[in-house]
């Protein structure tokens, strides 16, 4: 029989590129998506976009009617959705992380036919862990670098408390960047903010060390890991790793490749001399970013906020080991783009299209 | 052949306001209290002209030094704005009155060829002194050199810069062939013409500075064949000393190591702060024979300065 999914968050970076995933296989006849604030651009034959809400209560906003047909459907259900705004407050970021995962499962409960749940999170609930974090690693003590992290981490307590009543995996990805072939970004996250900054000279500092790993992956092999593990490899009570592995940059070949690929794809950008934002220690750039919040202007105080809510994580240094997920992608033959061939391709795309302003960036400024 | 720093003066504007009283004249953007906990309490502000203030200080050093005023081969004259290089009165021509023609002249430095240095905010001082010691290294016959900024804030500006205040005065540097004194052992300077307009790129401006800070730095301790443990003193451009402080992160050396004691009482005086700061780090005794010393400052324009002497 084939499967019907339910995807929420496919407005987003990954569900963009995730549902047409699912829509060519043979093996799935329909596929919900459900939506809160934007609209499902790319409807076909089988996505049938749904507006519904996770914080909403048991039956996601949808009436009681489309909430029981989807009850009764639904096989599979990928779980997206997130507010991944780093800056977010500790309780925003819980009222859809957690609550909404809450919800979702009570919603997952009544589903009779229900196969798979592949729940969507982060590497970084491993927080201010340093050292080597493995797939089946989570309960820690080392403290978090931001609310998102935290109530990602809270999010994956609840599901493995779920793990024995309902079929739940985890998939924890690392920093999504954008097309491993094209290097488009769907939707802009805080690195790719960051990365603007640099490119205007309002990027001064990074908390960090210049040995840090930077863990980056492509949109698109994203997608298909999470289509993999939510589809056609379906691993209850498991957790995988969808990351760059061993294949990570240092933060400081990560910015002289950005300088490389800025210099490369925009030659009068070479004049301007802008130089390379140092890294410092953490202490450092906290001072900076306080005299900057105390005095500097909004512009200035933008770029201080993109870079403190989620960069600080380098001065955590830390290696994903993604054994048993690169172990079973390979085995279907999905390769891992490297980062060295796609990173460039990324930078390209947002210097080329303002990032995204001159392009057709689908979404806004989400985080 | 060496070449170093013999002599320092200085003079600052006679009045002492505080940061309350500026803030009550509205004279400055940000709050006095803000201002107050970057270390700057107050700011010297001068009822006389440039050129009085260049005179004083000229005076002071030649006077207090007896050197021989025929002896000084050269004079650099610097001052960050245009009104600084300006003697105008209503005829039009007075445009090509300069105020280094007639400094040489009222000072009696009969023998010393004239140099006005601009355009390059609150580097001019340091980098009248690498010309002057240029000239010194190339000129077989000069021994001496005399550089002097003067500097008054401009006429309708408030007396803040980008978090800074700012006060008024003029410093006397004297160079000298075979000077065991404040040897000069590196220099570097780095423009960046894109944030010349400095009111349209204030952000950059305060985005690239922290960074090009550190890579001069590093640099010209580099090309001393130093680094940072070797620096015994630093002697500050006088800003707020938050910005120091970060900067002290970036290049690693220890907060005990910055002679901040100006910052608060004489505040920002433009292109004369590493100088003054020089002279009084040696006068209160701070500097040992043979300390490696190391000068920054950052001037609009964009202009980035370093300089490590040996005292």
């Amino acid at each position: 029989m084939a499967h019907t999914v339910l995807v929420t968050g496919a407005t987003g970076m990954i569900g963009q590129a995730l549902v047409p995933l699912l829509a060519r296989r043979n093996d799935v006849g329909a596929i919900f998506v459900l939506t809160h604030r934007r609209e499902y651009m790319g409807s076909s034959g089988k996505v049938m976009p749904v507006r519904g809400d996770i914080t909403a209560g048991p039956d996601l906003a949808m009436t009681r009617e489309l909430s029981r047909e989807i009850f009764d459907r639904t096989t599979v259900i990928i779980h997206a959705a997130a507010n991944t705004r780093f800056s977010a407050s500790l309780e925003e970021s819980r009222a859809v992380n957690l609550e909404g995962t809450k919800t979702l499962l009570t919603f997952a409960s009544h589903c009779p036919q229900l196969e798979a749940i592949a729940a969507l999170s982060t590497v970084h609930v491993a927080g201010k862990r340093t050292g080597t974090v493995c797939e089946e690693d989570l309960v820690h003590t080392a403290g978090f670098v931001n609310s998102y992290e935290q109530s990602k981490y809270e999010t994956e307590l609840l599901l493995r408390e779920h793990m024995s009543e309902l079929p739940i995996s985890v998939l924890r990805l690392s920093t999504v960047l954008g097309s491993s072939t094209t290097g488009e970004v769907s939707r802009m996250a805080a690195i790719h903010h960051a990365l603007r900054f640099y490119y205007n000279s309002l990027a001064p500092m990074i908390p960090g060390k210049p040995d840090s790993l930077v863990d980056v992956i492509a949109v698109d092999y994203a997608a298909a890991a999470v289509e993999h593990f939510a589809v056609e490899h379906l691993q209850a009570g498991r957790t995988f790793h969808i990351c760059g592995g061993e294949d990570v940059l240092t933060l400081a070949r990560l910015l002289e490749l950005t300088r490389e690929a800025f210099l490369r794809y925009r030659p009068s950008w070479r004049k301007r001399a802008i130089e390379m934002p140092a890294i410092v220690d953490l202490p450092t750039f906290e001072l900076f970013a306080r005299s900057v919040e105390e005095v500097g202007d909004n512009i200035l105080r933008g770029s201080v906020a993109i870079i403190k809510h989620f960069v600080p994580q380098l001065v955590y240094p830390k290696i994903f080991r993604d054994v048993e997920c690169t172990r079973s992608l390979q085995a279907k033959g999905l390769l891992k783009p490297s980062v060295l061939e796609f990173y460039p391709l990324v930078v390209r795309w947002l210097v080329e299209s303002g990032w995204g302003e001159r392009g057709t960036l689908a979404g806004g400024a989400g985080a | 052949m060496q070449v170093g720093i013999s002599a320092i003066e200085y003079v600052l504007g006679s009045d002492t306001v505080s940061i309350e009283e500026l803030e009550a004249r509205g004279l400055l953007d940000s709050p006095a209290a803000r201002l107050r906990e970057f270390g700057f309490s107050c700011a010297r502000l001068s009822r006389e002209s440039s050129y009085a203030l260049a005179t004083a200080a000229t005076n002071k050093l030649l006077v207090t030094t007896g050197v021989d005023r025929a002896s000084i081969d050269a004079l650099f004259y610097a001052g960050a704005t245009p009104a600084c290089h300006a003697l105008e009165t209503s005829d039009p021509l007075s445009a090509f009155n300069y105020p280094v023609a007639q400094l040489q002249y009222e000072s009696e430095l009969s023998q010393a060829r004239a140099f006005g240095v601009s355009q390059v905010g609150c580097l001019g001082l340091m980098a009248s002194v690498m010309l002057a010691r240029d000239f010194l290294l190339f000129s077989k016959n000069a021994s001496r050199a005399l550089c002097v900024s003067a500097d008054l804030s401009p006429v309708g500006c408030k007396r803040e810069m980008i978090y800074n205040v700012i006060s008024d005065g003029a410093c006397a540097v004297l160079l000298q062939k075979e000077c065991e004194r404040n040897r000069i052992l590196a220099y570097r300077q780095i423009t960046k013409g894109y944030y010349w307009n400095s009111i349209a790129r204030k952000n950059e401006i305060t985005a690239a500075y922290f960074p090009t800070a550190r890579n001069i730095v590093r640099d010209t301790l580099a090309d001393a064949d130093l680094d940072s443990s070797d620096i015994s003193c630093i002697l500050p451009h006088n800003v707020s000393l938050r910005s120091w402080e970060i900067l002290l992160g970036l290049i690693q050396i220890g907060r005990e190591k910055l002679f901040a004691d100006n910052i608060g009482k004489m505040a920002h005086v433009i292109a004369a702060d590493n100088w003054i700061n020089l002279r009084d780090a040696t006068e209160t005794g701070r500097l040992c024979h043979g300390d490696k010393l190391l000068l920054f400052t950052f001037g609009f324009g964009a202009n980035w300065a370093c300089m490590v002497l040996e005292h």
